[in-house]
């Protein structure tokens, strides 16, 4: 480990992380559930957390290969899950150029959507501590899915579903928003993206979130076009 | 062995989709009009995700007064304390709250 670690940002990090991570845990649980009734030996259902690493996707392939679907079109679904990941590339991309190359190749294995959330807010850091922050919320998230859905295959089925816990994920991501709002055309953005994903919620394979961010993105463009 | 090449399958491609832009323009000047576009990729797709994630399996989203409530309570104390945690008990407080009293 680098002596020159600055402490303060990975304890940031990790801590930015771990209530991201609370309402992911029932989520996995839920994941460890679906592995086992798919049918699927639980190890390989498993290994979806490191060689896959994002639930949505997870979730999509192990219930489709279980319910008998052909092996292409399962991984094609499972794939549109995850084409969001295209834009959080692009948004990165200029952060990333100020990093060395191990850290362009690692760092895209870690994206899921709390860490995008998380890291798009430091895009203008200095380079190692972007770094910093990045590696240690990231390896919070990743560590910590790997043990979850582990547990999700013994636990899976006591959940209370009552309790709504997945709801948590809108509040955070909510924040987040709040957060990285720092001019009007991108609260624009924020509120064109739900309020068209909300119109095409109909849409297959989760197809109204691509169409709701893709309007959402235009949007905040064209206010802030405007606005010059 | 189907099975994990299938899972094999969907992580190759979610790393192609996370990590091409951040490999193909790792020394590449990125065009302006470019830029002033990502800027929107975070709010908009977040945005996006909350709204998705309220999508039930027949396509309806599950928006009602608690969902809402939560939301108005939770974006305020996001903005006044800038806390995460801060953010996550008052918004699933007032979630549960409303729902309870509904």
């Amino acid at each position: 480990m680098n002596s020159s670690l600055d402490r303060s940002i990975v304890k940031r990090g990790i801590v930015d992380a771990l209530p991201l991570f609370v309402p992911a845990i029932p989520f996995a649980f839920v994941i460890g559930l679906v592995i086992v009734e798919s049918g699927l030996s639980p190890f390989i259902g498993w290994t979806s957390s490191w060689v896959i690493f994002g639930g949505a996707a997870q979730l999509t392939i192990i219930s489709l290969l279980g319910s008998g679907t052909a092996v292409a079109a399962a991984i094609t679904a499972a794939l549109v899950v995850n084409v969001r990941y295209l834009m959080y590339s692009a948004a990165l991309a200029p952060a990333f150029q100020r990093q060395p190359r191990w850290m362009r190749w690692l760092g895209p294995y870690l994206v899921i959507d709390q860490l995008f959330a998380l890291a798009i807010l430091r895009a203008d850091d200095e380079p190692k501590d972007f770094r910093t922050y990045y590696l240690s919320a990231g390896l919070v998230f990743w560590t910590l899915w790997q043990i979850t859905t582990a547990v999700g295959l013994v636990v899976g089925p006591v959940v209370p579903e009552a309790w709504n816990l997945e709801f948590a994920v809108s509040i955070l991501f909510l924040g987040l928003i709040v957060l990285g709002i720092d001019k009007y055309p991108k609260l624009i953005a924020a509120l064109v993206g739900a309020g068209a994903t909300y119109l095409a919620a109909g849409l297959p394979n989760r197809g109204g979130l691509l169409v709701g961010a893709f309007v959402g993105i235009l949007a905040g463009t064209v206010a802030e076009r405007l606005r010059e | 062995m189907t099975d994990f090449l299938a899972i094999v399958a969907v992580g190759v491609g979610s790393y192609l989709f996370r990590g091409i832009f951040i490999l193909a323009l790792a020394n590449k000047k990125i065009p302006d009009p470019f830029l002033v576009v990502l800027q929107f990729v975070a709010p908009a797709v977040l945005g996006a995700l909350i709204v998705a994630l309220l999508i039930d399996s027949d396509g309806n989203v599950a928006i009602g007064v608690p969902e809402v409530s939560a939301f108005v309570v939770g974006g305020a104390v996001a903005y006044k304390t800038r806390d995460h945690i801060l953010t996550l008990v008052a918004g699933m407080g007032v979630f549960w709250l409303v729902r309870a009293l509904m």
